[in-house]
């Protein structure tokens, strides 16, 4: 399958803290990879890294062999998107407001264009609406449409963070903690729906504490704590490693740091 | 009744520079309070011109226009950049040095002003031909002020105010968004500055100054910022007021002071009552 993301030896440092130390990997397309770790290791960090939210110390990113660089904005229109632990969902608007504004193009870029509401901005809005509505319908959230996002139930909210995201048809996908109090149906919709993008050719990465999720989701896995990844594989292998195991309960021992 | 009429241009100059204003700080985010510089740059950029050339009068407009906008892109290009207010203070520092300028330049008539701004229009109907033109260009500023916001871009701003960082990440450019809605604003401001120097013709430095700002920034807070109606009614109700009290021919001792014992009490009324102005009502979503 076709690589779509590569990182290499990526490092950063917050004064004494480092976040990413000499990380690389690569996520290819199809490909769902599971993201582990405790509190604190570096995961948040390394999306913030990958999406522009801070810069690198050193290392490069690569999507689809094409550097990966600059501003935030310019990342998500090249096709990397990600979502938030904390969701950061547009409080004041609906939910469908809250997902046209993350088409890739946008029609309303241009403040003169959107004044005169010229015939391809129409046309632009009525796609977004349609593939908006498409991905609602797929969630079963078709009602929720003109509701403001924050009176959503919490795992509603958490599915139209996704949805959000989704609305960039970029082909990396980067899912900070997406089932973290989700429950129910909303959890099997969140899980057919990554499964189904994954299967449509992105590449997507998923931080998740919940083993089960990355279990039943994730082709492989990789470990991270303090900044380093640890150790990659199925993730049956790293869900049996008992040095892992006791890393992610919080009993570091030095050996960590060596 | 020629009275009237500059009463009239009046609010529609204020209804201008309150709805461009309320673009700025109210939909786009952005912190300044030196509204007035734009329209000054405006006002004196079309006297100069119509004082010191022989250029149609609304070429000598639209050259204000656009050395409001340069003034203004050049501004928030170079300070938007950086996080933090410094627009604010790069802004407000950019009032007041350049509002000294002009009152020690001769050219700009110093502290005096400018009072030999030429005549473009004579006759009877003089006050209201211009009410008339300015309250077309009134409505045609707060029109596309009303199309961008409730269109794509006007969604963007929004976002952009809910949560930048998340609409950065969506793709969206906050530093162009910021850039246009300030440049439209000044630009707008430049207009009302064209307009003022024209039907007036007399402008001076004191009328761009901070007290303008103060005025200006009550109009929009007043009459509720971030909404499409409340500069209008802002800008309406504070030009108006005045006039109505100078109607009353109390003696001039008085105006002064209760104009001003009025407009204190209003604005701190209003913060009590409505703290989202006249027109505007608290906003879905905020209380959570
Ligand atoms: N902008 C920042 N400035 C300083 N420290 C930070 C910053 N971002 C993250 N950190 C620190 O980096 C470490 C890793 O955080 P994070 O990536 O959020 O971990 P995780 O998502 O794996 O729980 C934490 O100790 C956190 O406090
Ligand atoms: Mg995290």
């Amino acid at each position: 399958m076709g690589e779509i993301l590569r990182i290499e030896n990526l490092c950063k440092q917050f004064g004494g803290i480092v976040v990413a130390d000499d990380i690389s990997l690569t996520l290819d397309a199809g490909e769902i990879v599971g993201l582990i770790g405790p509190n604190g290791a570096g995961k948040t960090s390394l999306f913030n890294l990958i999406s522009g939210v801070v810069q690198p110390d050193s290392g490069r990113i690569f999507l689809q062999g094409r550097p990966l660089e600059g501003p935030l904005h310019r990342r998500a229109r090249a096709g990397v998107v990600r979502t938030w632990q904390h969701m950061r969902l547009f409080r004041s608007m609906t939910v469908i407001e809250n997902m046209l504004v993350a088409t890739r193009e946008y029609p309303g870029e241009s403040m003169l264009r959107s004044m005169f509401a010229t015939a391809s901005v129409r046309r632009a809005e009525a796609e977004a609406r349609a593939r908006a509505m498409d991905l609602l319908a797929r969630m079963g959230l078709t009602q929720t449409a003109d509701n403001i996002v924050v009176d959503l139930p919490f795992g509603q909210q958490k599915l139209i963070g996704l949805a959000r995201a989704l609305m960039n048809d970029g082909r990396c996908l980067l899912l900070d903690e997406p089932m973290a109090g989700v429950e129910g149906s909303n959890y099997e919709t969140m899980q057919r729906i990554v499964r189904d993008e994954a299967s449509a050719g992105r590449a997507v990465c998923v931080v998740e504490h919940n083993v089960s999720f990355i279990k039943d989701l994730c082709t492989h896995a990789v470990f991270m704590a303090q900044g380093k990844i640890l150790q990659r594989g199925s993730v049956d292998e790293l869900t049996r490693s008992r040095e892992l195991t006791e890393l992610y309960f919080g009993t570091v021992d030095a050996s960590v740091d060596a | 009744m020629e009275y009237l009429a500059s009463a009239g241009m009046l609010i529609g100059i204020y209804i201008i520079l309150a709805a461009s204003y309320n673009l700025i700080i109210g939909y786009g985010g952005l912190n300044t309070i030196a509204h007035p510089i734009f329209f000054a740059l405006g006002a004196y950029t079309a006297a100069l011109l119509g004082i010191g050339t022989t250029l149609p009068s609304v070429v000598c407009v639209l050259a204000g226009i656009g050395v409001a906008v340069v003034a203004s892109v050049a501004l928030a290009v170079t300070t938007l950049r950086i996080e933090g207010d410094y627009l604010l203070i790069a802004s407000l520092g950019f009032q007041l040095g350049l509002l000294q300028l002009v009152n020690n330049f001769e050219f700009t008539g110093g502290p005096a002003g400018l009072s030999n701004i030429p005549v473009t229009i004579t006759g009877p109907g003089r006050g209201w031909l211009y009410l008339l033109i300015c309250a077309v260009l009134a409505v045609v500023v707060v029109w596309l002020i009303w199309r961008a916001m409730a269109g794509p871009f006007g969604r963007a701003v929004r976002a952009m105010r809910d949560d930048e960082l998340a609409c950065a990440a969506l793709g969206r450019s906050l530093f162009t968004m910021k850039i246009v809605i300030f440049a439209f604003g000044c630009g707008a401001a430049g207009l009302a500055g064209g307009l003022y120097a024209y039907y007036f013709q007399y402008i001076s430095p004191e009328q761009f100054n901070v007290a303008q700002s103060a005025t200006i920034l009550t109009m929009v807070v007043l009459g509720g910022i971030g909404t499409t109606w409340g500069p209008l009614v802002g800008a309406f109700v504070l030009v108006a007021l005045p006039q109505a009290i100078t109607f009353m021919q109390l003696p001039t001792s008085l105006v002064g002071p209760l104009q001003g014992i009025i407009f204190t009490v209003l604005v701190i009324l209003f913060l009590f009552l409505r703290p989202y102005g006249l027109v505007g009502k608290r906003e879905a979503g905020v209380a959570h």
